[in-house]
């Protein structure tokens, strides 16, 4: 899946961003949760990419690096407080991403409920501290392992763990509130 | 292992933290599988409708072009606006806008305020012309005027006069510049000595002695050197002047003031048609050194010619 860095991909810079720009946004926008930001931060991401290009070295995969980027970007986003989406426990605001439940072929019932599983978990991940919320999108949404995790995160294998399953406890726990 | 996972260890199986009987036992016990199951269902919807989220915008795309080109092209592009400019400074109207500055001088517009105004006249309705003497004390005020013959009164009073009093040795009272003669208090009438009018001596009305004698400005000669022109503006012709060919010499009598600038100018003798208002113009600008009386500056009476002539 993971594809290795080579000159070869570095020099088609426009096609990888075309590659990979649905995946970076759409992990910067699960972080965040606003659309408008996202698009920003997944600009921003590709052009810290293409700056850093050269001293890339191909010592990871390229998602890896752009998720490493992307990471970094929500965390300083998130830290500089511009945006308090996750922050605001309560009032949780899903309009930009709760439109999007896969359209599958289920009956209206089992739909609620998926809807409503997929709403718990939202709302669950709006909730969670940023390291958190970041492991645990990279481990079920974009299917790292927890090596990659660590990698992307800068963390350390036991704290990816760590975080990994309080991530999922806070999720356990909202999904079985729901019933 | 027959216990089945507590909610923990369906966390933990999932972080992929169990030991090796728990691993089994969540493969074969079913209830565990179903709790663990439904879990990973949830957490899979949820992937997807992550996954499902698309950008709105269309993609931008990156510049891939030659980046040296690109960098020339903006460098002409700043070296043609910065020609531009320097260009529009070469433009007959621009060059003859900036060289139409006016240097903008605030005048002193206070009049000159001497501490002691000279110029006391004097006189006793003499017919004879004040006689030379030396001038009575300086004080600041005058009770009783210089006369050259005190009068016998019961309770002489010393007279003064107002200003500095140069040395002069005399036996008599009188007016430094006078004539030496019978003494006489001169032609005025008043109290003083002189031709004029008030208490002082002197050419002067007022309670100083003359000209020479009694304020702060003092005339040139004496032991006081006459001011001299450091920074000098030419007078403009006016217009009606220049229409009528008109020439001449515009006489002014100055105070140049310590400080070197010339105040309280006055028409002396006039010349008509602006030309009088130009000189005054054009003399208001003028700065001295100032006339030097025992090696400090002093403010001095002047006259200043300016003289108009047309090419």
């Amino acid at each position: 899946m993971e594809r290795a860095l080579s000159s070869e991909v570095m020099s088609d810079f426009d096609g990888l961003v075309n590659e990979y720009r649905p995946r970076i946004f759409r992990f910067i926008l699960a972080s965040l949760r606003n659309r408008e930001s996202a698009e920003n931060l997944t600009q921003e991401c590709f052009v810290k990419a293409y700056k850093a290009r050269e001293q890339f070295r191909g010592a990871a995969s390229v998602p890896t690096w752009l998720l490493q980027i992307a990471a970094n970007l929500v965390r300083d986003h998130e830290n500089s407080g511009r945006l308090k989406f996750w922050r605001r426990a309560l009032k949780v605001d899903l309009t930009d991403v709760m439109d999007v439940i896969p359209d599958r072929q289920l009956s209206p019932e089992s739909m609620l409920s998926v809807k409503q599983e997929v709403e718990g978990i939202w709302r669950a991940a709006a909730k969670l501290p940023e390291r958190q919320r970041t492991v645990l999108l990279l481990r079920f949404v974009e299917d790292l392992n927890l090596l990659e995790i660590a990698e992307v995160t800068g963390l350390k294998l036991g704290t990816v763990k760590t975080h990994l399953f309080r991530a999922i406890e806070s999720v356990r726990r909202a999904l079985e509130e729901k019933g | 292992m027959n216990r089945h996972l507590t909610s923990k260890q369906i966390s933990q199986y999932l972080v992929g933290d169990l030991t090796p009987e728990q691993e089994v036992h969540a493969h074969e016990c079913s209830q565990c599988g179903a709790r663990l199951a439904r879990l990973e269902s949830s957490l899979s919807h949820f992937r997807s409708s992550v996954r499902n989220l698309k950008e709105t915008r269309p993609m931008t795309r990156m510049y891939s072009g030659n980046e040296t080109m690109a960098g020339f092209t903006s460098v002409l592009i700043h070296a043609g606006v910065v020609t531009m400019i320097l260009l529009l400074g070469t433009l007959k109207p621009v060059q003859s806008m900036i060289s139409k500055s006016v240097t903008l001088i605030a005048p002193n517009l206070k009049p000159y305020e001497a501490t002691h105004k000279g110029g006391g006249g004097g006189g006793g309705r003499s017919p004879i012309e004040a006689s030379k003497g030396k001038l009575p004390k300086s004080a600041v005020r005058v009770f009783t005027p210089s006369r050259v013959d005190p009068t016998d009164s019961k309770l002489p009073m010393v007279p003064t006069i107002i200003g500095d009093v140069p040395n002069i040795t005399a036996q008599n009272y009188g007016d430094p510049l006078g004539k030496i003669g019978t003494p006489s208090n001169g032609t005025g009438f008043g109290g003083g000595i002189g031709p004029g009018m008030g208490s002082g001596i002197g050419s002067g009305r007022g309670l100083g002695s003359g000209g020479s004698f009694g304020g702060s400005v003092y005339s040139i000669g004496g032991g006081v050197s006459s001011p001299s022109i450091i920074h000098k503006v030419e007078p403009e012709y006016s217009e009606e002047a220049r229409k009528a060919k008109w020439q001449g010499t515009v006489q002014l009598s100055v105070i140049v003031d310590e400080s070197g600038h010339p105040r309280d100018i006055k028409v002396a003798q006039s010349l008509g048609l602006g030309l009088d208002q130009k000189a005054i113009e054009a003399v208001e600008k003028w700065l001295f050194k100032p006339g030097m009386k025992d090696g400090k500056p002093v403010a001095v009476f002047a006259t200043i010619q300016v003289t108009f002539h047309l090419l």
